[in-house]
């Protein structure tokens, strides 16, 4: 029993050595969780995208389609640049990436409406980013609905000079409230997920580094990197244990001092977070443990691992609601950690969820650290083992010094 | 015996390489065709449709229950669930259950009928962009629906005539005209942005990962040897096979997403496979520009990677330029993925003139040219391989 404590501890302060031998684990261990939250927050931090620059084509002008451009101008979301004498030049503007939607009223706009009937007009929208369309959309939906308003309600009073007494004011306010990401901002709502993913895929990849060492050559690396106990099993905890401790750190940084720093969310509990994060990092373990069985070479893990962030992005349903998943991608989805870490850590941090509201997330993780341990422990044991003590085998004989 | 020297000889070694090693196929081949696969595959509805929604409805009259029909009857909603209170409905949100919930107050017919200008009250949780923004829009067109119902019905109570007043409900209709995704397609948007920016960082690691595992293995001298000493000749002969390889991929891709998907494409099929292959050319050197600057194959396929990645942000797929800070802007244009974007929306989207498009071919040049700078650097690498783990 003491000589399997003693081998735990020996395998758990080696692998400490390791790491801080290794710039490449030093990078995935501390520089990636550190660096890429920041950087990607940057990117995203002015959140709203505002005053995207429209023209209009204005063949009515009269004051009511002069009221209808101002109107869009005034518009948190629209920046009307200027006017086109008619839509060939307008397009000419967009074509010349100066503009990116075309407002144009048609002849007779106030005549219509003076007539009572409904007046069109049309917004041709460049549809390269979907968030600019979407901000056009908003737009376009309050000026009608503010201009509508006003009509309606002078319309009414011609009509009926009594129904003043029952319409002063708005007959029905309409509130709408956004919830979790208050400010419908772009960084708020991306980055609290990204974080995860960010600190499932740092862990990956440097475990996959780690388990691509031990089978190169140690004199191309300088030092040897096989660590390893009799028990695999203790061997993969006394790792986890000195890569939990690692990440200590970089954990607290990503999800306190970055929404912090930036703004983002933090509804939830930070104790309940942590705790919830625990079987994460267990399950990140497993799978890494996993991946272990084919990396051939340190270098490898970049090609066979960094691509699966757009795989893990789109199937943590930041992008395409989890629901709406096809059933393939669905399953595929529910046994990797990030799915689940995703989903229940932005329930925590923007809905302020508790950990009993996030139960499902949080056992379906404690499940998948089970069964990723179980495929790890195979692998280990029956894949990277070997190869190891083949490798020793065929160096031996290489260099008989 | 065939001469063991010359740009042949290289060729045939690399070819060679590329099909005896395993991890070759999987680079080439197999990620970048499943993410073709995954990514079209996990749109192919278009839109999230039935987004699980809820409707609290404290009034329980006719009229409230006309909101929950009207509600249904939206494409994009659907109410799964009717819980009775604000904080039972906010409970559902919080577990992940519904995305957004409609909330009619208490007494609302009979205030509204009394002109006490009851307030209409939606959630929607933008924790989750899209499907948050979805049930914005159904949400909006029910209250103002509810709302133009209940105003005919108040006009009526006072007299007006409600047929006269039909028309002045909309008096003002803007038809939002989306060019080249008109059914607002998720898959148009998203795949013509992340599956080039899949095979930018398929390609730079790849070149990256040729190039330098031949310093890794110290085979590097040699293969100088057979190139008479020329390094030129050294990388023209690795990386010509791949940039075969590569462009059949991107022309695979091409037909992939216009033809097999049905994406909008507005522009002659020759522009898009030009663009193809330049954007082919640029990346591979952007890669060769970034292992000349590290000669580390680690290094190199760290720095190449971290960019890979962040090109999915910083190329302004998502978030437009224009709105970042400042600071940021001129990084949007470091790599060329970026202006494969910009001649997609220019060229398949919008269908414009190849002329407003010139800058962004023009750049591909400039990754094309850039790593011959760094020859030097890399031929001094192989000559006197070290390797740096």
């Amino acid at each position: 029993m003491l000589r399997k404590l003693k081998n735990f501890f020996y395998v758990y302060v080696r692998e400490f050595s390791l790491v801080f031998h290794d710039q490449g684990l030093i990078l995935f261990f501390l520089f990636l969780p550190i660096a890429y939250p920041v950087i990607y927050s940057i990117i995203y931090n002015p959140e709203l995208v505002k005053e995207v620059d429209m023209v209009v084509v204005d063949s009515d002008r009269t004051p009511l389609s002069r009221e209808l451009t101002r109107m869009f101008d005034a518009c948190d979301e629209a920046h009307v640049i200027g006017y086109a004498t008619d839509l060939s030049e307008a397009r000419r503007a967009m074509d010349d990436h100066k503009a990116y939607a075309i407002l144009e009223i048609p002849e007779g706009f106030d005549k219509k409406i003076t007539r009572g009937e409904t007046a069109n007009g049309v917004l041709y929208c460049d549809m390269s980013l979907l968030i600019r369309y979407r901000g056009f959309l908003m737009a376009s939906t309050n000026v009608m609905m503010e201009m509508g308003g006003e009509l309606m309600t002078k319309d009414i009073d011609n009509m009926a000079p009594l129904a003043e007494t029952v319409m002063t004011g708005d007959l029905m306010p309409i509130d709408s409230i956004p919830m979790g990401n208050i400010r419908s901002g772009f960084d708020s709502f991306i980055m609290p997920g990204m974080l995860i993913l960010i600190l499932q895929q740092s862990l990956m990849l440097a475990l996959g580094m780690a388990g691509g060492a031990k089978r190169e050559n140690p004199a191309m690396l300088g030092y040897n990197p096989v660590n390893i106990a009799p028990s695999t099993l203790s061997t993969m905890f006394a790792q986890s244990l000195c890569y939990l401790t690692i990440m200590i750190v970089p954990v607290m940084f990503m999800i306190y001092y970055v929404p912090l720093m930036f703004r983002f969310p933090m509804a939830g509990n930070l104790f309940e977070e942590f705790l919830f994060i625990v079987p994460f990092l267990l399950a990140t373990f497993g799978m890494g443990y996993a991946y272990q069985a084919i990396v051939m070479e340190r270098e490898q893990v970049f090609i066979s691992w960094v691509f699966t962030s757009i795989v893990f992005l789109f199937l943590s349903g930041l992008i395409w609601p989890r629901y709406a998943l096809p059933p393939v991608w669905k399953a595929l989805s529910c046994v990797i950690p990030s799915s689940w870490g995703v989903e229940g850590f932005v329930k925590m941090n923007s809905n302020g969820a508790s950990l009993s509201q996030v139960r499902t997330e949080y056992i379906n993780l404690w499940i998948l650290a089970g069964g990723w341990w179980i495929v790890g422990w195979c692998s280990r044991k029956w894949v990277v083992k070997r190869q190891i003590f083949k490798r020793s085998e065929t160096n031996k004989q290489e260099s008989p010094a | 015996m065939k001469s063991d020297k010359g740009l042949l000889a290289i060729l045939r070694h690399t070819v060679r390489q590329m099909i005896r090693r395993p991890i070759y196929w999987f680079g080439f081949f197999g990620i970048p065709l499943f993410m073709f696969l995954f990514i079209t595959s996990m749109m192919e509805s278009g839109l999230p449709q039935h987004i699980p929604a809820a409707l609290v409805d404290r009034d329980g009259t006719e009229l409230s229950r006309n909101v929950g029909r009207t509600l249904n009857s939206m494409e994009l909603a659907n109410i799964t669930r009717t819980p009775e209170s604000y904080s039972a409905a906010r409970d559902l949100m919080q577990r992940g259950e519904i995305y957004g919930f409609f909330l009619i107050p208490e007494n609302f017919e009979a205030d509204m009928l009394a002109g006490r200008s009851p307030a209409i009250t939606f959630y929607y949780n933008m924790a989750y962009f899209v499907p948050g923004s979805m049930l914005f829009k159904s949400f909006k067109t029910t209250a103002v629906l509810t709302k133009a119902g209940v105003a005919l019905k108040v006009a009526d109570a006072v007299g007006a005539d409600a047929g006269q007043l039909m028309p002045m409900i909309q008096p003002v209709n803007i038809q939002a005209r989306a060019i080249g995704n008109p059914s607002l397609n998720y898959g148009i948007y998203l795949g013509n942005s992340f599956i080039p920016g899949i095979l930018q960082l398929m390609i730079m690691l790849m070149t990256v990962y040729s190039i330098g595992e031949e310093i890794k293995r110290h085979t590097s001298p040699a293969l100088l040897r057979m190139g008479n000493g020329s390094i030129l000749e050294v990388i023209f002969g690795k990386l010509l096979p791949q940039t075969i390889v590569w462009w059949v991929i991107a022309c695979f891709m091409v037909a992939w997403l216009y033809y097999y998907n049905g994406y909008t494409m507005q522009c002659p099929l020759w522009v898009m496979l030009l663009s193809e292959l330049l954007f082919v050319l640029a990346s591979q050197g952007f890669a060769i520009f970034v292992f000349g600057v590290l000669p580390s194959l680690r290094l190199a396929m760290s720095i190449c990677s971290l960019l890979g990645v962040l090109s999915f942000s910083i190329a302004a797929f998502s978030f437009p330029v224009e709105s970042m800070y400042p600071a940021l802007k001129p990084f949007t244009y470091i790599m060329p993925v970026r202006y494969n974007f910009l001649i997609y929306a220019d060229q398949a989207l919008a269908g414009r003139e190849l002329y407003f498009s010139r800058w962004w071919f023009a750049a591909y040049f400039i990754f094309i040219l850039i790593p011959f700078i760094f020859m030097r650097r890399i031929k001094k690498a192989y000559a006197d391989p070290v390797y740096v783990p």
